[in-house]
């Protein structure tokens, strides 16, 4: 009996396991493609396979950072326009205790935790004030706030100001320099519970008190729901999840752009889940790979003129799969006629403008 | 007598328009009570006043012998007042079992009432597993009475129950209705005299914004000149 429940879990979620399975081969097949042996692999000798190594690590710190998006804009409806300060207070925040005030690796997670809640706090004050798009512009104003303090020159020594938080001393058992693998089985790791966490979460009672206020908030209050509660739990866990993926890019990065706490950088995971399919978590995990991997691939071969052709692939994504990769899949509808119609449309509106 | 439920001259604003200018509605415990009137007379507003979602700015609300005028919804739905909005708002992304399931306030009250439920309801037994998007619109009404009943609620307030429907669904909808007032004390909101007269014993007219006349559901029948003067031709 055991063994049929076992083998029917196994079943159910072969198509999350045949993933696993190949990010965990992924670092030696890729070593083996140019002749070196998973031993060298697994010492970190060889180049290219680390190099994928890196690769697959920014993916899996942009999946964390759009899941914790997808919770709160995707479950919960809470359009937030200052998701980046989440990450970026990570990301600063374990920079300057590793760098400027000698802070131990699991000391410095300890402030990344007591970060997350904090900034959860701050989104939640404002939470029952204001609704809709006055919360994202709200948000907005308070990641902008976070986005002057780190370019400003005053605190210049410990952020780096306009140039960005450099020469973190990363302790060397988790060095993305010596020890990528390790590194990138770490993040792999992290990835995975947090998205079995957010599974949960999501198919919990809480969250589905989320999914309801989402669809309107009235009907759940009336139900005898405090929904105050329920999106600040939302806002907690993705803020706390934001934070952590913050904390793992400067762990793997040479240095922190102050980018990643421009309203750029919240775009980024709205593209990510809209890629994937906004309200599904596997969406963000897709979207994350889309992406990165189209950045790359297009900057690598087509060079400058990318980004332009990058937002006309993001456009297209937008009339043809109006649910996201893994949403569109979900609804196992194409329904290709429909986005030449919109894009018509579009043209028609745009040429009778003139 | 025994009211479970007693509005006392409440005056409620939405923006700066004063709608109700008064209204009072005693509600007996274990009978249906119907709120009559027409179009914009503030039958709808008076429920969700009730329920302090529109909240009163004066006057009293008094549930099982407690104030509740100016309390939260979510608390005063808490105390087991069920609404039943109009338009059939059910959480559309939510299948029909994850829609009886949020309306739990305690622990297994979805299993507990189960088969009630069921019984009152068969069609959505069937249904269990789908979204409410599939619905049709009778199903959604019927869902969402059926996630009103789901938690100790005494009191249920049920807004336009019988609109857009087809006369087979009202009339199962009524029977419905009228099997589960056994458990609980129904307020009714109705436009449609005919189902009005045949659900409530109680009723209570609201004619712009204040309550004008009250009694039994059986004299208000033969009482053709009150009938015509508030409901129109009826």
């Amino acid at each position: 009996m055991a063994k049929d429940t076992l083998f029917s879990t196994l079943k159910q979620n072969q198509g999350m396991l045949f993933t696993l399975l190949v990010f965990i081969l992924l670092p030696f097949v890729v070593g083996l493609f140019n002749g070196a042996s998973p031993a060298q692999v697994w010492l970190n000798e060889s180049g290219h396979s680390k190099f994928i190594q890196g690769l697959a690590i920014e993916i899996f710190i942009l999946a964390l950072y759009a899941l914790s998006y997808d919770l709160i804009f995707g479950f919960t409806g809470l359009l937030s326009f200052g998701h980046s300060m989440f990450f970026a207070v990570g990301a600063y925040l374990t920079g300057i205790l590793l760098k400027s005030f000698g802070f131990s690796l699991a000391a410095t997670f300890g402030m990344l935790f007591l970060a997350g809640i904090v900034q959860a706090l701050l989104f939640g004050m404002v939470l029952p004030r204001v609704k809709g798009i006055t919360f994202a512009l709200v948000t907005l104003g308070m990641a902008s706030v976070f986005h002057v303090l780190v370019i400003s020159t005053e605190l210049g020594e410990y952020t780096g100001s306009d140039v960005g938080l450099q020469g973190v001393v990363v302790p060397a058992f988790i060095s993305p320099a010596s020890e990528r693998l390790r590194l990138y089985f770490v993040t792999l790791t992290i990835l995975i519970l947090v998205f079995l966490l957010y599974k949960r979460f999501v198919n919990s009672p809480t969250g589905r008190v989320c999914t309801a206020i989402r669809e309107n908030e009235g009907r759940a209050l009336m139900l005898g729901y405090n929904t105050f509660f329920f999106k600040l739990a939302a806002l907690m866990l993705s803020s706390l999840t934001a934070a952590l993926a913050g904390g793992l890019h400067t762990i793997y990065q040479p240095i922190v752009s102050p980018n990643v706490a421009g309203l750029g950088y919240t775009v980024t995971a709205l593209l990510i889940i809209l890629i994937g399919g906004v309200g599904t978590l596997n969406g963000a995990l897709v979207g994350a790979v889309v992406f990165r991997l189209l950045d790359y691939g297009l900057r690598r071969y087509i060079g400058e003129s990318a980004s332009f052709i990058n937002g006309a692939i993001y456009v297209a994504i937008v009339l043809f799969l109006p649910y996201g990769i893994v949403g569109t899949w979900k609804l196992k509808s194409m329904n290709l006629r429909q986005g030449w119609d919109r894009l018509l449309g579009m043209l028609n509106t745009a040429s009778k403008e003139k | 007598m025994d009211y479970l439920l007693d509005v006392q001259d409440i005056h409620t604003f939405i923006g700066q328009y004063h709608i109700l200018q008064g209204v009072d509605v005693r509600v007996p415990k274990g009978s249906i009570t119907a709120l009559l009137g027409r179009n914009g007379a503030g039958k709808t507003t008076t429920l969700k006043s009730i329920l302090g979602l529109t909240p009163p700015r004066q006057g009293r609300v008094i549930f099982e012998d407690r104030a509740i005028q100016g309390m939260h919804s979510f608390d005063i739905a808490s105390l087991g007042i069920g609404f039943v909005p109009e338009h059939r708002a059910i959480f559309r992304d939510l299948s029909v079992e994850e829609n009886l399931k949020i309306a739990e306030r305690k622990k297994d009250d979805y299993v507990r009432k189960r088969d009630f439920i069921f019984s009152l309801f068969p069609d959505l037994k069937r249904l269990i597993s789908l979204s409410g998007t599939n619905l049709s619109g009778g199903q959604q009404q019927m869902l969402a009475i059926a996630r009103a009943l789901v938690a100790d609620n005494r009191l249920l307030l049920i807004d336009e129950p019988s609109e857009g429907l087809a006369p087979v669904l009202i009339e199962q909808l009524m029977k419905a209705i009228l099997q589960l007032s056994a458990e609980s004390t129904v307020v009714l909101v109705e436009q449609n005299f005919l189902v009005a007269s045949q659900l409530a014993e109680y009723y209570v007219i609201i004619e712009e914004g204040r309550s004008v006349k009250e009694g039994k559901m059986k004299d208000l029948i033969n009482d053709k000149d009150t009938i015509h003067r508030y409901l129109g031709a009826a």
